[in-house]
């Protein structure tokens, strides 16, 4: 498939998934009980009212399918919607939050892509205690929550040796870097370690293939060996694994951004749906969907560079 | 992998689960020991003012404002940040009593006409005049049946505010009303400049819309999730504040917002409930905790009479069955006070003497063999007595154990329904969220030294009062419209008998200020006038 032909399929789909997404999420709001009142009228509440003029402002008690018409009419013409909850355009909210989700999920990502491929592929070449020590951290890194990896992070680098600020997501450049250091490797730590083990299982797998036993037996050497013919055979599942997880950890993310303080999409995305502030959660739900779509068309780049015979777009 | 490697990770993660457990278990006794040493009888109203200036000053806010603009912002966060930008009619001051603000004089010719002097000299932060158009306008928003203005109550008697001189405002209302006088010192009262307010619409007080307002900070800059930035005022009319910046940060986890004080990465912070980490501030030796006078109560609120809480004498039985001394101990580690009444002694802000010895007939004392006795007579209710806890907040669900206990103890079933915290608002006004649920616990507070502004709460009127209690309507009324002290003393404490024998709500404890300081600077005010009157501008370097 040609790349153009290849881009179109994937931009129809992303339609139809933004769409059908849209409405599910949409339609799961609706019928869940709550109403974002309580956030436009104050912890003091409101008489009856006051109730009805917002209520009626805002078009709450409207019919589901004319608030869902609206909303996807405004999309149509590029406008995210208002947030009744913060008296804001969308835009602006998740404009002010996507940089900080994007440097965090970047850095956890390479975080992920290094410590994981390195690991795993250590644990299988090298065997004995180094693989039962690498397993049993990947086994504890797996099944250490995020919260508690980033309270120990705190304790220790922050408040304990001071190399690290203990909150936030700094002024831009090297201070948004340095502050989201301890975040990133808190997010990272349970993806590290079950990459480490599907980068482990897949090295032990190609290294007991025939091509593998040939070239040892021709003599190449080792390294040559380890990088041309098993890391590059095995880096497709490694791939697949490292993009599903980068997807996930961009609303993931909610429990790392609490501790550390960090307003990113996840913790906007909970708080959305919990004060029922429609527009936002659309908003984010979308730009979740995009961003996992995004990031699947780049595996499946990927994939065509690692294995030249996987043509685009091929179910291979 | 083999079966000698499987117990050897095995016995790994038993060993690093061991190692959390019991990380986590020394904390709790941390926790619960409290042993704090704090004066209750004598709280602080400020802290040693500043000396020298500093350049910024790092504040954390529990949660990020929904919005500056004042009638938007009846919660902690947002009266944090407001009271330092927009300043009000009349002033708060450090000992919650009241002094000239914006207002530099008021005249009542008549109980039922106010007039403001406005303040000469004052100017918005952008060089404009203070004048009486922007007043008149700053209260006018706020007057009518669908004002969204969260002080909207407070204008229900308001008939007309008008300019009627180029320095004067007169407020008419349509009967005499003393929490409309009195709410002129909280954000209620606070003025914003008509030109600004009217641009930006409904994106005032955001983000987007900014703000304009004539306070000892200026809004510099609000970015989204991630801070607010205010800046010393160079043309305030006051004292210029020594700080030249001050910046906010939203830490909502409390361990994090204790670790960012303890490490100096937050200057200062405001707790409405003493944080669980208080002792760790207690030991630093970074910062300074200090105490501070307080309106803010912590109550148990019934939301229903059709259910377990209906009779009167099984909610006199289990508020008899609270141990509050045990429960300031746990709950709030000793930084807490038995309450007996809802208004505790910081509201008496006139005719102290009558309220003190009104307070005295009452006690917060446990009387097992009496509530016994109420539950006997009343009969135990068939269906458990249901009270939603806010999810995620240990003081809730410590409480709710207290109270739960209590019950047992005489007799009663109590059950609780966790509800998320983002949802718990809902309550307050939601008939539906209020469902099947008996009571909840909440911290409230009147926003002046009236205890007036509790208790009216319970007229059958009020968006508090959620089962339609009436039984005190007469003397709350009457109060509302006394202006005379001494007679309004008496009505208030006629409505506050009724209201704590038969109590609609049960008193639990009254909640000082908890302020932490970075030793760097001093000078924040300590009591609970941090909500409406510039508490920052007094803040400095210490030498």
């Amino acid at each position: 498939m040609s790349l153009r032909a290849y881009l179109l399929r994937r931009a129809g789909g992303l339609l139809l998934v933004l769409l059908v997404t849209s409405f599910i999420v949409f339609g799961l709001l609706y019928l869940a009980p709550g109403s974002p009142l309580a956030f436009i009228l104050g912890p003091r509440g409101g008489t009856p009212e006051q109730i009805a003029a917002v209520t009626a402002q805002y078009h709450l008690n409207d019919p589901f399918f004319v608030r869902y018409a609206a909303w996807l009419g405004d999309i149509l013409r590029g406008d995210l919607g208002y947030s009744i909850v913060y008296r804001q355009d969308v835009s602006s909210l998740i404009s002010g939050r996507i940089g900080t989700t994007l440097a965090l999920v970047s850095m956890a990502a390479v975080i992920i892509a290094v410590v994981g491929v390195a690991a795993g592929t250590f644990a299988a070449l090298r065997g004995g205690w180094s693989d039962q020590l690498t397993s049993t951290t990947a086994a504890i890194g797996l099944s250490t929550p995020s919260f508690v990896v980033g309270v120990a992070l705190i304790s220790i680098f922050a408040v304990g040796l001071g190399w690290f600020p203990t909150f936030g997501s700094g002024t831009g450049g090297l201070d948004t870097i340095v502050h989201l250091t301890l975040p990133a490797l808190a997010l990272s730590v349970a993806s590290a370690a079950y990459l480490a083990r599907i980068t482990r299982a897949s090295v032990l797998e190609e290294s007991g293939r025939e091509h593998v036993q040939t070239a040892t037996v021709r003599g190449l050497a080792p390294g040559y060996i380890v990088r041309h013919h098993v890391l590059r055979n095995s880096l497709i599942p490694i791939v697949t694994v490292l993009g599903l997880t980068i997807a996930t950890l961009i609303a993931g993310a909610v429990v790392v951004e609490n501790v550390f303080a960090l307003d990113g999409l996840g913790s906007l995305l909970v708080r959305a749906i919990l004060q029922r502030d429609f527009a936002v959660v659309q908003a984010v739900i979308l730009v979740l969907v995009v961003a996992f779509v995004v990031v699947n068309a780049i595996v499946d780049f990927l994939y065509t560079f690692i294995d030249p015979r996987i043509a685009l777009g091929s179910r291979q | 992998m083999s079966r000698r490697r499987i117990t050897i990770a095995t016995a790994a993660l038993a060993v690093a689960g061991l190692a959390l457990t019991g990380c986590t278990a020394s904390e709790n006794t941390d926790e619960t020991d409290g042993g704090l040493t704090v004066d209750l009888s004598n709280l602080a109203t400020t802290t040693e003012p500043g000396a020298q200036p500093v350049d910024e000053v790092k504040w954390n806010l529990p949660y990020e404002p929904m919005s500056l603009d004042p009638i938007f912002g009846f919660n902690y966060a947002e009266n944090t940040v407001t009271a330092n930008l927009c300043e009000s009619l009349v002033r708060l001051t450090p000992d919650l009593s009241t002094e000239p603000g914006l207002a530099s004089g008021v005249e009542q010719p008549d109980d039922t006409t106010i007039v403001y002097t406005i303040r000469d000299g004052v100017t918005f932060w952008d060089g404009k005049p203070l004048t009486a158009e922007d007043v008149a306008y700053s209260l006018q928003r706020q007057v009518g049946e669908t004002a969204t203005s969260y002080f909207s109550s407070y204008f229900q008697n308001v008939e007309s505010v008008a300019v009627t001189a180029p320095d004067q405002v007169t407020v008419k209302l349509t009967q005499p009303d003393v929490l409309f006088t009195q709410a002129m010192g909280t954000a209620a009262g606070a003025i914003v400049q008509k030109a600004a307010a009217e641009a930006a619409g409904e994106a005032f007080g955001t983000p987007d819309g900014g703000l304009q307002c004539t306070g000892p900070f200026s809004l510099e800059a609000w970015s989204s999730g991630k801070s607010i930035e205010l800046a010393a005022y160079e043309g305030y009319w006051g004292t210029v504040p020594m700080a030249a910046k001050l910046s906010f940060s939203f830490i909502a986890d409390e361990s994090t917002a204790i670790n960012a004080l303890r490490t100096g990465d937050v200057d200062g912070q405001y707790f409405y409930l003493p944080p669980a980490g208080l002792t760790q501030l207690e030991s630093s030796d970074e910062v300074t905790t200090t105490y501070g006078k307080s309106l803010v109560f912590w109550t148990m609120v019934t939301t229903n009479f059709d259910g377990g809480l209906g009779d009167d004498r099984i909610r006199q039985a289990l508020s008899l069955a609270i141990d509050r001394a045990a429960l300031t101990k746990v709950v709030f580690q000793g930084a807490g006070i038995p309450a007996t009444t809802l208004a505790g002694p910081d509201y008496w802000g006139y005719e102290q003497e009558a309220f003190e010895q009104a307070h005295e007939e009452f006690s917060a004392d446990a009387d097992f063999e009496r509530a016994k006795q109420l539950v006997a007579e009343a009969g135990a209710p068939t269906e458990p007595i249901v009270l939603a806890v806010q999810g995620s907040s240990a003081v809730h669900e410590q409480t709710a154990n207290v109270i739960q206990a209590a019950g047992q103890a005489i007799g009663l079933e109590i059950e609780t329904k966790v509800i998320p915290v983002e949802q718990f608002g809902n309550l307050y006004f939601d008939e539906t969220a209020r469902e099947g649920i008996d009571g909840f616990f909440t911290t409230n507070y009147g926003s002046f030294a009236d205890a007036l502004d509790v208790y009216q709460f319970f007229a059958s009127t009020d968006s508090h009062n959620y089962t339609g209690w009436d039984h005190a309507d007469e003397q709350l009324f009457a109060a509302r419209a006394e202006t005379d002290p001494a007679a309004r003393a008496d009505l208030v404490i006629d409505a506050q008998r009724i209201i704590t024998t038969e109590l609609p709500w049960i008193p639990l404890a009254y909640e000082p200020v908890t302020l932490v300081q970075n030793d760097r600077i001093s000078g924040a005010t300590a009591s609970f006038a941090y909500l409406y009157a510039p508490w920052a501008a007094s803040i400095g370097g210490t030498e």
